[in-house]
């Protein structure tokens, strides 16, 4: 698996916006499925191209000195699943940067609908040598850095189904390990441990392997549908978003990472999760959950 | 506007920012030693300050409103503070105690300091300011 999704970035304004793309194919390793079984990229990994899409920027700005990384998100959005054999349009715009973190917001549209948003990123920038070796990044960036003109249209997406799609396509599961404690419709406590043979680790970073905040995002939504599955609620609720995520903290390969989930609000229209991740009793991410009833 | 006006929401938006009950925050609270802050709070502290109040807060700004009229070299020398950048602290964050001031203070230990009053205080200075230039 590569973690680096962004497949071609079309335009770039230094330090202001970005617009790119990614092609979703059999080729991409951490495909998941949907209820329905069709398989989808995964919404948080949405969410990561997009805010890789705003670091080229960024990187590209201050000459390959320092990364931003993941700190806050107001609110991430999901419209609608994006499935094999589409196309992400990605864009970015920077709201704010200085030498210390950026500000931004993002969008991700297939055939001009929105699918995916960020609003109210907040990324602290770290010196680049810590992560990652300044030739190499380099040179990630020149490999999709291919701006089109004007007139030059993103690729137009075909109707037509992708060959072999129920059989051969691999899935990746994101998810924690074990539920360790669950009072059902209440509270769940959950664990993952954190091993260094996991396939992001490559790109996430050469230098200083940590895991991917949307990573562990990933692994939260799984969690949301464990929580509700054993709750066995009356009504039906569906993944909206995800707000006030904060990352506060690294996490490195051998923490044992634990994941309180408790019900914040709930009635017939909306359910709101929380979630605080912690290592060894320290505060790692916490966020809160939107579920919605769908068609309510 | 003043501290007193604005610390009920100052408050409201400390708890959400640092996931604590609004109970374990008073002015005088210090926001790392007390209320457990990190660096990445600080940011969305002031993200959500800047968002509540229609103000804009330069990263850094309280390091530089406390260094008032002071050039930089003579608020600090090598990550240190002065003697006179000592006083321009104290003199700026007048309401937190002296005893809380080490002897010898580095600049990236300023936050250290900072208690609720200190982000009331950078409010109403924000808000203040973006009145007058409105005004001129």
């Amino acid at each position: 698996m590569r973690f680096l999704f962004v497949d071609q970035i079309l335009e770039l304004n230094r330090g202001e916006y970005v617009r790119g793309i990614k092609h979703i194919t059999p080729d991409d390793a951490c495909l998941g499925r949907d209820e329905q079984g069709r398989a989808i990229f995964p919404s948080s990994l949405i969410g990561e191209t997009l805010g890789q899409l705003a670091a080229w920027n960024v990187m590209y700005q201050n000459d390959f000195h320092k990364r931003p990384v993941a700190g806050i998100v107001s609110c991430a959005t999901v419209h609608r699943p994006a499935y094999l054999g589409e196309t992400l349009e990605l864009e970015s715009f920077i709201d704010c940067l200085d030498d210390s973190a950026v500000q931004y917001h993002s969008i991700a549209q297939i055939n001009g609908e929105k699918v995916f948003e960020v609003e109210g990123a907040l990324g602290p920038l770290v010196p680049m040598p810590d992560f990652i070796d300044d030739d190499e990044v380099r040179r990630q960036f020149a490999e999709i850095y291919r701006p089109v003109s004007e007139e030059e249209k993103v690729p137009v997406v075909s109707a037509a189904p992708i060959l072999n799609a129920d059989r051969t396509v691999p899935c990746y599961v994101f998810s924690f390990d074990r539920i360790l404690q669950v009072e059902p419709g209440v509270s769940l406590l959950a664990e993952k441990r954190i091993s260094r043979s996991a396939p992001y680790f490559a790109d996430h970073f050469p230098n200083n392997p940590v895991l991917p905040m949307t990573v562990l995002l990933e692994c939260k939504l799984d969690l949301a549908r464990q929580f509700l599955a054993q709750a066995a609620f009356p009504v039906n609720y569906q993944f909206s978003s995800m707000r006030k995520i904060k990352m506060n903290e690294f996490v490195h390969p051998g923490a044992q990472l634990v994941c309180h989930v408790a019900v914040k609000k709930r009635d017939e229209k909306e359910c709101v999760l929380t979630f605080r991740s912690e290592v060894n009793g320290k505060r790692v991410c916490v966020l809160e959950m939107l579920l919605r009833v769908e068609g309510v | 506007m003043n501290v007193e006006s604005v610390y009920p929401k100052v408050r409201e938006i400390i708890a959400d920012v640092l996931v604590i009950d609004e109970e374990e925050i008073s002015l005088t609270s210090r926001l790392i030693a007390d209320l457990g802050a990190e660096s990445i709070d600080f940011l969305d502290l002031v993200f959500q300050l800047e968002k509540e109040f229609g103000i804009k807060i330069p990263r850094g700004q309280l390091e530089k409103n406390a260094r008032g009229d002071l050039a930089e070299d003579e608020f600090e020398k090598g990550g240190v503070l002065s003697a006179k950048g000592m006083d321009a602290l104290k003199s700026y964050l007048s309401e937190i105690p002296p005893e809380n001031f080490k002897s010898t203070l580095k600049v990236n230990e300023i936050p250290m300091l900072f208690t609720v009053e200190t982000f009331c205080k950078l409010v109403v200075s924000a808000v203040n300011e973006q009145k007058t230039g409105a005004a001129s």
